[in-house]
C-alpha cells in the first residue's frame, strides 16, 4: 500500500503517539549527582562578559569620542588642505613668480 | 508560586551561582530535571538520555553568566536542552558510532496494518507498541541531523516555524525547507519500506 493523504495522517499520528511513549521510560537518579560532581569539578563560574560582549560595550562607549573626532577632523582638513589647494590654484592664476613657500602653506 | 514570582526566584538562584555558591545549582537542577528529561527522552535515543541530560545541565552552568534576568528560565534551558541534542545528532551522523536502524518483515506487516485502521481507539493501542518506536528511530535514522530536529519539533510536537528556529538557532527560512523535505524524504522512506513488503507478499503468494 503507498499512503496517501489519509495514510499520511495516520502515520503522523502513529510516530507522534510512539514518541510521546518514549517520555514514559524510567531513568535512574545517579545521573543528577553525576551533574554536581561535574559541576565541583568545574568549580565556580566568574561573571566575565564573553568578549564580543566586553568589545560591543567598548565600541559604544567610544562612539561618541570617535564622532567628535571625525567632525573636528573634518573642520580641521576642510580648512588646511582644501583651502591652500584653492588659494594655490587662485595664486597660480595670478602670477606664479609671487608663490612663495610661506603662501603656499597658507601660514 | 506564579510563573513571574517563579522567574524571580530562578534569577535570584541564578545569581547566587554566578557570584560563586556552586550548590545553590542543585536547586535547579531539582526543579528542572523532568522539564529536561522530558525534552531529551523524545530526542534521544534511550541508552544515550543520562548522558545528554548530564551535559544539558553542565553546558547550563557554563552558560549562566549570559543568562538575562527578565527572560524565563525553563525557556531559556529548553533551547539549551534541544540544541544540545541537536549537537548530539549532528556529531552521532558525522561519525556514525552506533549502527543504523534496521527493520524487519514484522515491522512492515505492523505498519501496513496499523495504517491502515485509523480509528483513534487502534491508534492508543497500536501506539503504545515497541514496533511504533522502532519504526519512528528507524524512520528518523535514515534524516540528516537538521531533519531530523526540524521533523520532531514541527511535525511531531507541532512546534511553529518560528519556535523550531529559535529553538535550534536557525533562520525561519532554513527551518521551512527543512520542514517541508524531511516530512517528504520520510514519506518517501516509508512508502519504500511499504513497496518493497508489498513485494515480498507478491512474490510469497
Amino acid at each position: 500500500m503507498i499512503p496517501g493523504k489519509h495514510e499520511q495522517e495516520a502515520l503522523r499520528e502513529i510516530l507522534r503517539r510512539a514518541r510521546q511513549e518514549k517520555e514514559n521510560l524510567e531513568i535512574g537518579d545517579q545521573w543528577q549527582e553525576a551533574v554536581m560532581r561535574r559541576i565541583r569539578e568545574f568549580g565556580p563560574i566568574e561573571a566575565k562578559p564573553g568578549f564580543l560582549l566586553m568589545f560591543e560595550q567598548f565600541v559604544w562607549r567610544l562612539a561618541p569620542v570617535t564622532c567628535l573626532l571625525i567632525l573636528g577632523l573634518t573642520v580641521l582638513l576642510s580648512s588646511v588642505i582644501f583651502t591652500p589647494g584653492y588659494d594655490t590654484i587662485q595664486l597660480l592664476m595670478n602670477g606664479s613668480e609671487e608663490l612663495t613657500l610661506v603662501q603656499f602653506l597658507g601660514l | 508560586m506564579d510563573t513571574e514570582s517563579q522567574s524571580l526566584a530562578d534569577a535570584e538562584i541564578v545569581l547566587q551561582v554566578v557570584s560563586g555558591d556552586v550548590n545553590a545549582f542543585e536547586y535547579l537542577l531539582k526543579r528542572y530535571q523532568s522539564h529536561v528529561l522530558r525534552i531529551v527522552k523524545r530526542h534521544m535515543p534511550f541508552d544515550k538520555v543520562e548522558e545528554v541530560a548530564q551535559d544539558v545541565f553542565v553546558r547550563a552552568y557554563q552558560s549562566l553568566p549570559t543568562f538575562k534576568r527578565n527572560d524565563s528560565f525553563k525557556q531559556w534551558l529548553s533551547t539549551i536542552a534541544t540544541r544540545t541534542c541537536f549537537d548530539f545528532w549532528r556529531k552521532h551522523y558525522r561519525s556514525r558510532e552506533l549502527p543504523m536502524s534496521s527493520l524487519s518483515e514484522k515491522h512492515q506487516v505492523w505498519l501496513e496494518q496499523a495504517i491502515s485502521n485509523r480509528s483513534s481507539q487502534t491508534f492508543h493501542e497500536i501506539g503504545s507498541q515497541e514496533e511504533a518506536r522502532e519504526i519512528l528511530d528507524w524512520a528518523l535514522d535514515r534524516l540528516s541531523a537538521e531533519e531530523r530536529m526540524v521533523l520532531e519539533l514541527v511535525y511531531l510536537e507541532g512546534h511553529s516555524v518560528k519556535e523550531t528556529a529559535d529553538l535550534l538557532g536557525l533562520s525561519t527560512a532554513n527551518v521551512k525547507v527543512r520542514s517541508f523535505r524531511s516530512r517528504k524524504k520520510l514519506h518517501k522512506v516509508i512508502k519504500e519500506m511499504l513497496l518493497a513488503q508489498g513485494g515480498r507478499t507478491d512474490d510469497s503468494r
